[in-house]
């Protein structure tokens, strides 16, 4: 059987303005993001014939589909896994154009959490399921949750307890230089360590603000992209991943909790791609609290089990030409919260030469959604 | 905004889906957990079978109570209203002699005196008629 790898390619990117209001639906947001993406490409909504989509958001694919006034819609499905699914739309894009499905998908995601409540607000009064071990405990929102590893992260790694802090520092000097970014403002690690404890060891600048927004990626096959008007980012390799007895963000019930999902999606990653952590120029992974990016960093092989604090720590993160620029956007915590899917998109700029923290020479950008739930990645090239 | 629309009470389980007989062994106080008939792990959370071989056959058994602190936070508002009354609120991870691990409360431990592998025993704490939670309390204490 034939491999997807370097069989496709993102020719067009898309997105709206970033706001913690942004003051329209998100059903507006997100034709505006796939238009965007098409008049990048240079493609029209005429060329459109697949629409994959993260779940959560307003309007089916087929509706979309309706709104763009596509003639025949011929692949389109709804990717889960929450911030999990961040590169599930663009994995399964490439899936069905490799394979014939489709020629010219949208991949999107439209976000309005800026303007809605947190969805832990709306805890119900009797919790099934899982969650009725945890809730009652007190363990509620997603920041609790994963500062319940963190802590145990820096038990068992021995890292330096401001570790985390530093990847939020960095993300934001990256934003200080990205017009798009919500937050630009520079920030010290002094400054993190003083904002306001939101679940200990995590503090508020520690976690990445709720924003309203949409962004969009128009997926071909490497042939006709490279017939259209911007450099195509050719998809390398492709990976979804859950793993046995995994749990949703605190993975407490595998055996190791720290062997995350993306442990085993990045196997796969770089073994369909042929390339490996130590050929990747820039990464950018998901971060909707600081220690997550310090799993991807771990489940992606850049670091062992346990290094990723001391490699932060000894600045190897530390701007576009770091050892390993990371999230040179500024990341869910700094430019918007998408979902990660604004990590898609920096992903494809690094890759064009585009990026307001462009890394001096890319070959390869790693794009990996949120690492501690059933995830998905996808490797980038030229 | 999102203030209106929060549960003001303690979200509780929901004790009438695969986890009941779980819940009626807290209210006797005890703690109890599913084996698998197939390979004998013993599993937590309560799930229609085994996480571990996909073996079908489970059954409920009591567990020693014995356990080690894993982790723990401590929650700052905003929260939901049950628990901002009474933030800053610990929460703990711990790791039951048996394997399983689980998200509970410590009940007699200041924060300060919390520490990774502390050991510990079950405890329960009695909410209504129908509901105990399983907490935990210093081993021998």
């Amino acid at each position: 059987m034939s491999s997807i790898a370097g069989r496709t390619a993102i020719a067009g990117i898309g997105t709206t303005e970033f706001a913690r209001h942004i003051g329209r639906g998100e059903e507006l947001t997100a034709l505006e993001a796939i238009r965007a993406a098409l008049e990048d490409a240079g493609l029209g909504t005429g060329d459109v014939d697949g629409i994959f989509q993260v779940e959560g958001q307003k309007g089916e694919p087929w509706d979309v589909a309706q709104r763009l006034g596509v003639e025949r819609l011929r692949a389109f499905s709804t990717v889960g896994g929450g911030g999990g699914a961040a590169c599930g739309p663009v994995v399964w894009a490439a899936v069905a154009v490799a394979t014939g499905m489709c020629e010219v998908a949208i991949a999107y995601r439209a976000r309005h959490r800026g303007s809605m409540q947190r969805p832990w607000a709306g805890s119900p009064a009797r919790v099934t399921g899982r969650r009725a071990f945890e809730l009652p405990h007190g363990l509620v929102a997603p920041a609790q949750q994963i500062a319940l590893t963190a802590r145990r992260y820096l038990h068992e790694s021995g890292a330096p307890e401001d570790c985390f802090a530093r990847v939020a520092v960095v993300q934001r000097d990256h934003a200080s230089r990205n017009s798009r970014a919500v937050f630009r403002d520079p920030i010290t690690i002094d400054d993190v360590l003083s904002s306001r404890m939101i679940a200990e060891p995590l503090h508020l600048l520690e976690c990445c603000p709720e924003t309203d927004g949409a962004c969009a990626v128009v997926v071909t096959s490497v042939e006709r992209a490279r017939d259209l008007q911007q450099p195509p980012a050719v998809i390398a390799g492709v990976a979804q991943a859950s793993t046995k007895r995994h749990s949703l963000m605190t993975n407490l019930h595998a055996p190791d909790p720290f062997e995350w999902p993306a442990k085993s999606a990045a196997r796969d990653l770089y073994g369909m791609a042929g390339l490996g952590p130590q050929d990747v120029d820039v990464a950018l992974l998901y971060d909707m609290f600081t220690p997550v990016v310090l799993y991807g960093l771990e489940s992606y092989g850049f670091c062992k089990r346990g290094e990723a604090g001391h490699f932060v720590a000894a600045g190897s993160i530390d701007g576009a030409n770091a050892k390993l620029p990371l999230n040179t956007h500024g990341g869910n915590m700094s430019e918007g919260f998408l979902h990660g899917f604004n990590h898609v998109l920096e992903g494809v700029r690094q890759i064009r030469g585009s990026s307001t923290s462009q890394v001096a020479s890319v070959d390869v950008a790693l794009v990996g959604a949120a690492p501690v739930v059933p995830t998905s990645s996808f490797l980038l090239t030229k | 905004m999102s203030e209106h629309s929060m549960i003001e009470a303690r979200p509780l389980p929901d004790i009438t889906d695969v986890a009941a007989p779980f819940w009626e062994a807290t209210r006797r106080h005890e703690l109890v957990v599913q084996y698998c008939a197939a390979c004998n792990t013993a599993q937590f959370p309560p799930e229609v079978s085994c996480t571990e071989c996909g073996a079908p056959d489970l059954t409920w058994r009591p567990v020693s109570g014995r356990a080690r602190l894993y982790s723990w936070t401590v929650a700052h508002p905003p929260l939901l209203p049950y628990f901002a009354a009474r933030a800053p609120w610990p929460v703990v991870a711990v790791e039951l002699e048996e394997g399983p691990r689980m998200v509970s409360r410590l009940i007699d431990v200041p924060i300060d005196d919390y520490a990774f592998d502390l050991p510990l025993e079950v405890a329960f704490e009695d909410i209504d008629e129908e509901i105990s939670l399983v907490v935990f309390k210093r081993a021998g204490g």
